[in-house]
């Protein structure tokens, strides 16, 4: 592709969601707050507006105009400034390869001065790869719509359930449903147990019987082994919903019967004085996972789990749902129910476009991997054989994977790992009075939010905020941070001196085999050394999930057919109790719950608590809609249920 | 912790007025410490009432904090300052509060004020959560 000049590649990630973002621009181009306040026209020239969500970004804040064979970057006055390669510039001419940063967004630059040889790179939106999935009897189906697989019944808006009876196909009626089965699922099901439905009430539907069995594929892919801590909370119990006792106090009351002191006074020394005075304390993934088996048992979970893959949902006719299923190759089913919760997840993993257009050029999917795909190869050919590592992301999950190659070096020193960035990080995020700390070009949080996102002022702001205002504060908020974890700290540091460990910023233009068909990845450093090459063995992708609605055949057939608003990052639009209000059907109510809700009235909707919160706020509603044989659980009925909690009987 | 204003006041005034109050009623009426008085209960009083002005303090430091949390050990050092306070009122200031005049003991305020406020910290962190599921989720407040 040719370009003409004024072209200007702009590249950034989304700190909200996360996502790449690279459109090419002709100038003038214009960043603000608001897209009205930006000049539509500039000397006769229609401008490229970018609007840029954050409070830290003013409504017209900077311009980038094609000046006498320059590119000049001019700020408007703006309250925070613009910032060229971490300078302060009210006005300057920029060279390719050039940051920008304007708020929590880190622009990159490229252009060429006669327009010619421009990166072409274009980040495609659908740059996605599944999730990984164990092996199953029924498949996924393709991203077609799932519609082709269900009977003409279902094809209308509302839709009869006697007409459903009469396909022959096996029916089932009941009150309450949970589609996805997951820990989403779990933790509402947990939530109505707990408020009084009874389990021959409750269905949900999923393709895996233990409700965290993808979270824990996930984490394992990610190099999470079970004795591994996860990035949570003492008190954030997926097996209690009143989150006491936390794992820090079950943890030492563990070791304390062992006669083990020492570790059990720092747990609570831990959970006492964290984040200010010690480390954050996090449980362990065995035995979060060792505590949902027990809670599942004793609500009835094996009694109310029930395989299947979810096709489609429709209102029915009668004020309720009905959702077609496939119980086996080739089998449909139906179940109708009146109150429905949607928890299906992380529909798929983003995956950077060089690396996903290399794996489908060079059919190559074992040198590029994405970190949540189970890649232990990698970690078992570095210790065979040693080798060097690009790793993209700056997230938990890059710091886990260093830690895990730190382990690998024990057995082989011959390793090493080149951490690409795109831009350097001398300064965390701002956010009024307070700034997030960074170390080594990592900006640290306990947690992927700031914590009173989960119970405290923050929530309560973006629950008050109106959609436009929340995408400000998510932007504020948001953003890639890893746990400030001494151990991690120490090997990045050690990694560093003795060379093992290098970071290398600039923008990926291209990766591809080279003569050995090993990946190399051609970057774009600022200034005149322009592109280098980083030769690998390997390229791991920790950059992340992602839980776009379009990207789920069936929430997507449920979007279309009902014609669902989405929220602003592209999720089910829910109320601040996450009932679907679109999909109200008389009675009939349906809910949403984590990922697939993201961008509205809450942050942290796909953490342990953020469940919680969820469920709480869902059950709650359906108390006030006077659902079967639900009561408001506060009070002495509250620790009246928590004492049957505490002595594993049932609810 | 993850306190919002109106949490930090009802929380306050709920553990205080009952566990904060049983606990006392046990000095007032003589079962622990010195002779039985009435100074206790306005001392309690007066913790409530200069306490939800100290709230308003608390939750402007924490807007300085990344996390906006206030950890367990940040209640222990607000609630050391708020006895000090009371202390260098009565003791070196020399203001005169209502119904202190008389049996003001040193040393039984200090005990009286580190029972009352590790009962009120232990429940704070264990039967509060139990009996208001709502309440972690909103930032304290239990109404």
């Amino acid at each position: 592709m040719s370009t003409i000049p004024g072209q200007v590649r702009l590249s950034w990630q989304d700190p909200v969601t996360g996502e790449q973002r690279s459109p090419l621009l002709t100038c003038p181009i214009a960043f603000g707050r608001e897209f009205a306040r930006m000049p539509a026209e500039l000397n006769n020239h229609r401008v490229a507006r970018i609007v840029l969500n954050s409070s830290q970004v003013s409504r017209y804040h900077t311009l980038i105009e094609w000046v006498q064979g320059h590119i000049r970057v001019t700020d408007q006055n703006s309250s925070n400034g613009t910032w060229v390669n971490g300078v302060l510039q009210p006005s300057c001419n920029v060279s390719n390869g050039d940051l920008l940063k304007i708020g929590p967004y880190e622009i990159t630059l490229m252009f060429t001065l006669d327009g010619t040889g421009l990166p072409t790179a274009e980040a495609s939106e659908q740059s996605i790869i599944q999730v990984p999935e164990p092996d199953s009897p029924v498949p996924a189906e393709p991203a077609a719509a799932p519609a082709n697989v269900l009977p003409p019944a279902c094809q209308a808006h509302q839709v009869v359930v006697q007409d459903l009876y009469a396909t022959q196909l096996p029916v089932e009626e009941i009150d309450y449903l949970a589609v996805g089965a997951g820990l989403g699922s779990f933790i509402w099901v947990d939530f109505l147990r707990i408020f009084g439905a009874a389990p021959q009430q409750i269905r949900a539907l999923g393709i895996e019987n233990r409700p965290y069995a993808r979270y824990q594929r996930l984490c394992l892919n990610s190099q999470i082994p079970p004795h591994e801590r996860l990035r949570s909370n003492s008190d954030s119990c997926p097996d209690n919903i009143w989150g006491w006792p936390g794992y820090a106090l079950r943890e030492a009351w563990h070791e304390f019967n062992k006669g083990k002191l020492n570790p059990a006074l720092q747990y609570l020394w831990q959970v006492f004085a964290e984040p200010t005075f010690a480390q954050t304390y996090t449980p362990r993934a065995g035995n979060v996972f060792a505590s949902i088996d027990r809670e599942a048992v004793r609500i009835g979970w094996p009694q109310i789990y029930q395989f299947g893959r979810v096709r489609a949902i429709r209102q029915t006719h009668d004020g309720r749902y009905a959702i077609a299923y496939s119980p086996g190759r080739k089998q449909t089913a139906f179940v109708v129910a009146r109150y429905v919760h949607l928890a299906t997840g992380y529909p798929v993993l983003q995956f950077l476009p060089d690396l996903k257009a290399y794996r489908e050029q060079t059919r190559d999917f074992k040198s590029v991997v994405n970190a949540y795909e189970d890649h232990n190869h990698v970690y078992e050919t570095l210790e065979r054989q040693g080798g060097t590592v690009v790793l993209r992301g700056r997230g938990i999950v890059a710091s886990r994977i260093i830690q895990r190659i730190h382990e690998a070096r024990h057995r082989n020193s011959n390793i090493a790992i080149l951490h690409l960035m795109r831009s350097p990080k001398p300064k965390g995020n701002r956010f009024r009075k307070a700034q997030r700390p960074v170390d080594n070009h990592f900006e640290f949080q306990p947690f992927n939010w700031p914590k009173a996102c989960w119970g405290g002022t923050l929530r309560d702001e973006l629950e008050q905020a109106t959609p436009e205002q929340r995408t400000n504060l998510l932007a504020d908020w948001g953003g890639t941070t890893t746990a400030d974890r001494k151990d991690w700290k120490e090997i990045v540091q050690q990694g560093l001196d003795q060379g093992w460990y290098q970071i290398t910023f600039g923008e990926v233009t291209r990766v591809v085999p080279n003569a050995q068909s090993r990946p190399t990845t051609y970057i774009q450093e600022k200034g005149p050394r322009g592109e280098i090459k980083l030769e690998a063995d390997f390229i791991i992708d920790a950059t992340g999930l992602d839980s776009k609605v379009k990207a789920s055949p069936l929430l997507n057939d449920l979007v279309t057919h009902y014609n669902l608003p989405l929220n602003p990052a592209g999720r089910l639009a829910v109320a601040n109790d996450f009932e679907l209000l679109e999909m109200r059907n008389q009675n009939g109510r349906m809910y949403g719950a984590g990922a697939i809700t993201f961008g509205g009235p809450y942050a942290a909707v796909d953490s342990f608590l953020g469940l919680q919160y969820t469920a709480l706020r869902a059950v709650d509603g359906l108390v006030a809609a006077r659902a079967p044989n639900l009561r408001r659980l506060n009070g002495i009925g509250s620790l009246l249920q928590w004492l049957k909690w505490a002595q594993n009987q049932a609810p | 912790m993850t306190p919002t204003l109106l949490g930090r006041w009802q929380t306050r005034i709920l553990l205080m007025e009952t566990v904060g109050l049983v606990v006392t009623l046990l000095f007032s009426g003589g079962i622990l410490g010195s002779p039985e008085s009435a100074i206790f209960l306005w001392l309690l009083q007066y913790i409530v009432v200069f306490g939800l002005g100290w709230d308003y303090v608390y939750i402007q430091i924490q807007t300085f904090r990344w996390d906006q949390d206030w950890p367990a050990a940040l209640q222990w050092l607000a609630a050391l300052w708020e006895g000090v306070f009371i202390v260098l009122l009565i003791e070196i200031v020399g203001v005169k509060l209502p119904g202190t005049a008389e049996d003001w003991h040193l040393g039984w305020f200090i005990v009286h004020y580190s029972f009352v406020w590790i009962a009120v910290f232990v429940t704070s962190q264990s039967l509060m959560r139990l009996i208001f599921p709502r309440w972690r989720f909103r930032g304290g407040q239990w109404l």
